[in-house]
């Protein structure tokens, strides 16, 4: 088992009364799955799953990753689990508009202070596998939208996670585009890796082994 | 990785040009003034610092007192050097030297002739005992220890002895004076370090009769005190100090002026550290009397103020500007933290980005600080220069300040950057609190009052010296000017055609023989004594000599009385001031008392009005005037003054005439033509040249302040555009809405005023202390001041915010 959410719920004040963002989510996710995230807009899905890659917090419940208990961790430990086997994919790419293709993802090597050629062998594997070894030296901005995405998922890749978390991958993304994205997760999920994403499109959640249905923070 | 994150830093900065300008011109303008600052500061403490047993030579100089008043004489009285040389308890040893005037030394031999001799003492071998020179030629040992033998100086050796080899030189004969013949017995290399002993010319001491100086072994003048008369000494250690201090003590005690008039004062032997010799002691003496320039600790500490201040300005930039700057950066943080990137990891990129831009600025610094230098060349010393910054102490010196500022202007913004939560940017939402804006604002102020304050003290300094210069001295200083006769070989004769020569120009008026002129720097003083009551009164008296034409040349006017009745008849003139200070209620009366001076009883015949003696600085005191009747044969009148007349077009004719009689009397020298309001104007140099400084501490302040409010208005404005596009929408015209962007600056701008306006009084007010005559600091200069400042701000403010209002509704609320 990858992890284990029980009992978790999550609010916020306002106006002196408690509005539930996440409520009550009890969820197993085991290594190799492929899940999709759904429901209507401020139902809590992203939430969930930033609850879920450790950047948000939550108020009530536990949380079990591996072996650790994440709501008992430091802030600093919580940071290193994350950063050994998580990686994320954004709606809007968020690579770094000052860094090349290449430079992007080095980067989270970088914070794993892998060695400098260790460095550029894995870079230069994942521009291989990618096929974007022509593009290794543009910048974010010199690229369409789904190469954009292509980078990103790449990078969220390059330090061989056990879980990518992804946020409506394909939101910003023309059909053909998203459908190759799409496609490309798939082949991932194949070759083993866990797979969470947040999507509003039927289509694609269909990807996935399993689907969640969010409504008002609650799982149905 | 360190070339990736300075990768992404250049980058970054090359994409952010007008912030990344604004910083970098806002750090480079305080690291420049760091360093020029730095490179005088260091200038001034490297004198003499090479000297052997430095920490344990000292110089005995003279503390006098009288009637509550202090002043000070580098020098000694000669026997106290007699009492040295036969040794004193705690001494290792003793050099006493004197300075020397030769006026002219000839080289026979080439047939060279040499005058104006400058630099010159006489010294003997305990001198080169205690200063190690680097000898070329000759023994230090013996070299000075017979009369009629001098060393040289390399310098000088080679003006003296064109194409000679210094090892050639020792042996010569040079001629001094005309009659006295002396061998040259040693040549020594000048110190390569800054020092100031410029000595270039050493005379042996037993040759002092020869060339009628005072003579160490006979001379008993206990109460003569010249600046001339050196006495320096090596303690044996630490502990003799002490004991060398008390025993000066009694010496001072055992040869007090007995003299009646003196029974008030006391003169006091100090002692001056020779790594203080620079720093002028506690009362600002220039180190010797051949020295042009005297350091100040005070002067020091107000520039290294002026440099703290503008680097702390530079560094408010940059903290304000970064921590705005963040709102844009808190994308690239999210996604970095995602990413695995530790808050540390993000400070440190952080730092490292501001210690780039911080070389960057050291880097333009090191190209603008000579023409920085240039701008205070004027009131500097002339041998100043900037190689101190490119040597390796200047480079290490440099990196520590680069590193210091990196870390005081990066720390913060990189801890605010640093603390951006990524689950913000994941929402795709910033985090829009008002984190930082406190300190912003704090930093905006604290920049604008002390621009604010820069700007009042410099109008304020400004007035102070248009007052002092522009004040009625009570004389006439246009127009009004004089020359000094030679003061060496001049015969009576000579000065006679000279002054009926200088008469005879038809454009110059109330040509007159005197002495110094009426307003001066100069202190010559005597002790008059007056009987009132049978008591006596002994009043310490400002002297003026000059003949019965001289009160006319500069219109001063007499108030009662009459003229001296000739040139060298014994009468007074005395001032109003000295009237009141012996007791007349109505000044007048003084007019027909009898003061004593000596032993002889003089009538005083006239009251002339009270005029400045000196700068403003100083009060009026009392004075007296009197022709020519010298004690010691010592004529007093040596300069021929006169009124050039109203038509100042004239006036280079005149000139040129004066140097024809000149010439026609003494054509061996040369004549210089001293005006008066020069002399005035030059008892304000240092207000002069700290107007000079402080006028570039403002704008470089103000141009600061400037450059961080705009980075201010920036960020929020950016913050605003659409609250901006709601109310247009709503209906507010453009001068509403920058009147609604400019509010909270103007705020921020007036909070900065209130505060500034009591430090610069305070400051101005202990400034303004050092003159007895004061200009008002007036209200409406400190309005002036800070109406100045606000439209200054309004127009850096409103660049920013007529473009915002101008932006189009559309746009700005469709960014959602």
């Amino acid at each position: 088992m990858l992890l284990q959410l029980n009992n978790i719920f999550k609010w916020v004040q306002s106006g002196g009364q408690r509005i539930f963002l996440l409520k009550d989510i009890n969820l197993e996710v085991k290594e190799g799955e492929f899940i999709s995230i759904m429901g209507p807009s401020g139902s809590g899905k992203s939430t969930l799953l930033n609850v879920i890659g450790m950047l948000d917090t939550f108020d009530e419940g536990e949380y079990h990753f591996l072996e650790d208990s994440v709501h008992n961790l430091k802030e600093k430990h919580r940071s290193n689990l994350y950063k050994e086997y998580i990686g994320f994919v954004f709606q809007s790419y968020h690579l770094l508009d000052d860094l090349t293709v290449q430079e992007n993802l080095e980067m989270p090597l970088i914070y794993k202070k892998f060695k400098g050629s260790e460095r550029k062998a894995m870079v230069a594997d994942m521009l291989d596998r990618f096929n974007i070894v022509g593009k290794k030296d543009l910048f974010p901005a010199q690229l369409s939208g789904g190469q954009q995405q292509l980078v990103g998922i790449a990078r969220a890749l390059i330090s061989n996670p056990k879980l990518i978390l992804a946020d409506e991958p394909t939101g910003n993304l023309n059909s053909k585009q998203g459908e190759e994205i799409m496609d490309l997760f798939k082949q991932l999920n194949d070759e083993g890796v866990t797979i969470i994403q947040v999507t509003h499109s039927e289509k694609n959640a269909e990807y996935g082994s399993r689907i969640i249905n969010l409504l008002d923070g609650r799982m149905i | 990785m360190v070339v990736i994150y300075i990768k992404a830093a250049w980058r970054s900065i090359l994409k952010n040009k007008l912030f990344s300008f604004i910083n970098v011109l806002g750090l480079s303008i305080g690291i420049c003034s760091a360093m020029v600052i730095g490179a005088i500061v260091y200038f001034d403490f490297s004198f003499d610092t090479f000297h052997k047993d430095k920490d344990k030579i000292y110089r005995v100089t003279t503390v006098f007192e009288s009637n509550g008043n202090q002043f000070s004489n580098r020098g000694v009285a000669v026997p106290i050097m007699r009492t040295f040389q036969e040794g004193m308890p705690g001494v290792e040893l003793a050099a006493p030297f004197m300075s020397a005037n030769f006026f002219k030394v000839e080289n026979k031999l080439q047939d060279l002739t040499f005058k104006n001799i400058e630099n010159s003492i006489l010294a003997d071998n305990n001198y080169f005992e205690l200063f190690e020179y680097d000898w070329l030629a000759g023994d230090s040992r013996s070299a000075l220890s017979n009369p009629a033998q001098v060393v040289l100086s390399e310098n000088k050796a080679q003006r003296y002895f064109p194409h000679t080899p210094v090892s050639d030189v020792v042996g010569k004969t040079l001629i001094y004076n005309d009659s006295i013949s002396v061998k040259v017995s040693g040549v020594v290399a000048d110190f390569k370090q800054n020092s100031d002993f410029k000595f270039t010319e050493f005379m042996s001491l037993s040759s002092a009769k020869m060339f009628g100086a005072k003579d160490i072994v006979t001379n008993d003048q206990w109460n003569g005190t010249s600046s001339g008369d050196q006495l320096f000494f090596k303690v044996k250690d630490e502990a003799s100090v002490t004991l060398v201090e008390s025993r000066l003590k009694e010496l001072a005690k055992e040869h007090k002026n007995k003299a009646e008039w003196a029974a008030n004062d006391e003169r006091n032997f100090i002692l001056q550290p020779l790594t203080n010799l620079h720093f002028g002691g506690p009362y600002g003496e220039y180190p010797f009397n051949n020295s042009n320039h005297v350091a100040s600790i005070k002067v020091l500490k107000s520039l290294g103020f002026v440099a703290l201040f503008l680097l702390l300005l530079g560094c408010a930039n940059f903290i304000n500007l970064n921590s705005a700057q963040a709102l844009t950066r808190a994308k690239e943080i999210g996604i970095r933290k995602t990413l695995g990137s530790s808050k540390k990891q993000v400070v440190r990129q952080f730092l490292l980005e501001t210690f780039i831009l911080t070389c960057i600025a050291a880097i333009l610094s090191l190209v603008l600080a000579p023409l920085l230098l240039r701008q205070f060349i004027d009131f500097l010393p002339a041998d100043i220069n900037l190689s101190i910054l490119y040597s390796l102490k200047g480079a290490l010196g440099i990196l520590v300040l680069i590193v210091l500022v990196s870390f005081l202007s990066g720390f913060y913004p990189a801890f605010v950057l640093s603390g951006f939560r990524p689950v913000s940017v994941l929402k795709g939402q910033f985090s829009k609190g008002d984190k930082g804006v406190r300190l912003r604002k704090t930093l905006t102020v604290f920049q604008f009052v002390v621009a604010q304050v820069f700007v009042i003290a410099t109008l304020l300094v400004t007035k102070q010296l248009h007052y002092v210069m522009n004040k009625d001295m009570g004389l006439k200083t246009n127009a009004t000017a004089y020359i000094s006769t030679p003061w060496n070989n001049s015969t009576d004769v000579q000065k006679e055609r000279l002054f009926n020569a200088v008469k005879n120009i038809q454009e110059l008026s109330n040509v007159s023989w005197g002495g110094n002129p009426p307003a001066s720097n100069n202190y010559s003083t005597s002790m008059l004594t007056y009987f009132k009551e049978d008591a006596e009164m002994h009043q310490q008296t400002q002297m003026l000599w000059g003949d019965v034409n001289y009160l006319n040349t500069y219109k001063i006017p007499l108030l009662s009385g009459r003229q001296m009745l000739n040139d060298s008849v014994k009468e007074y003139i005395v001032n109003e001031a000295f009237a009141k200070e012996v007791g007349f209620q109505n000044t007048a009366d003084v007019v027909g008392t009898f003061v004593k001076m000596d032993t002889l009883k003089i009538p005083i015949v006239g009251l002339m009005r009270d005029f400045h003696q000196h700068s403003l600085r100083s009060d009026i005191g009392p004075m007296a005037i009197t022709g020519d009747w010298p004690d010691d044969d010592y004529p007093m009148f040596n300069k021929i003054h006169f009124d050039l007349g109203e038509n100042s077009e004239n006036w280079t004719n005149s000139v040129k005439q004066i140097e024809q009689a000149w010439a026609s009397v003494y054509p061996d020298e040369e004549v210089q033509v001293q005006f008066m309001d020069e002399i005035v104007e030059g008892f304000y140099r240092t207000e002069r040249s700290t107007v000079q400084l402080l006028t570039w501490a403002t704008g470089l302040s103000i141009l600061i302040s400037c450059m961080g409010l705009l980075g201010l208005v920036v960020y929020t404005t950016e913050k605003r555009v659409k609250e901006i596009g709601v109310r247009k929408v709503l209906g507010a015209n453009l001068a509403q809405l920058n009147m609604e962007l400019s509010k909270e600056f103007l705020i921020l701008i007036g909070i900065a005023f209130l505060i500034s306006v009591p430090i610069s009084w305070y400051l101005i007010q202990e400034w303004i202390q050092n003159f007895a005559y004061k200009t008002a600091l007036s209200w409406w200069v400190f309005l002036t001041s800070g109406i100045g400042m606000v439209l200054v701000a309004l127009a850096v403010i409103g660049t920013r915010t007529y473009r915002t209002a101008n932006i189009n509704p559309v746009e700005s609320l469709r960014a959602e």
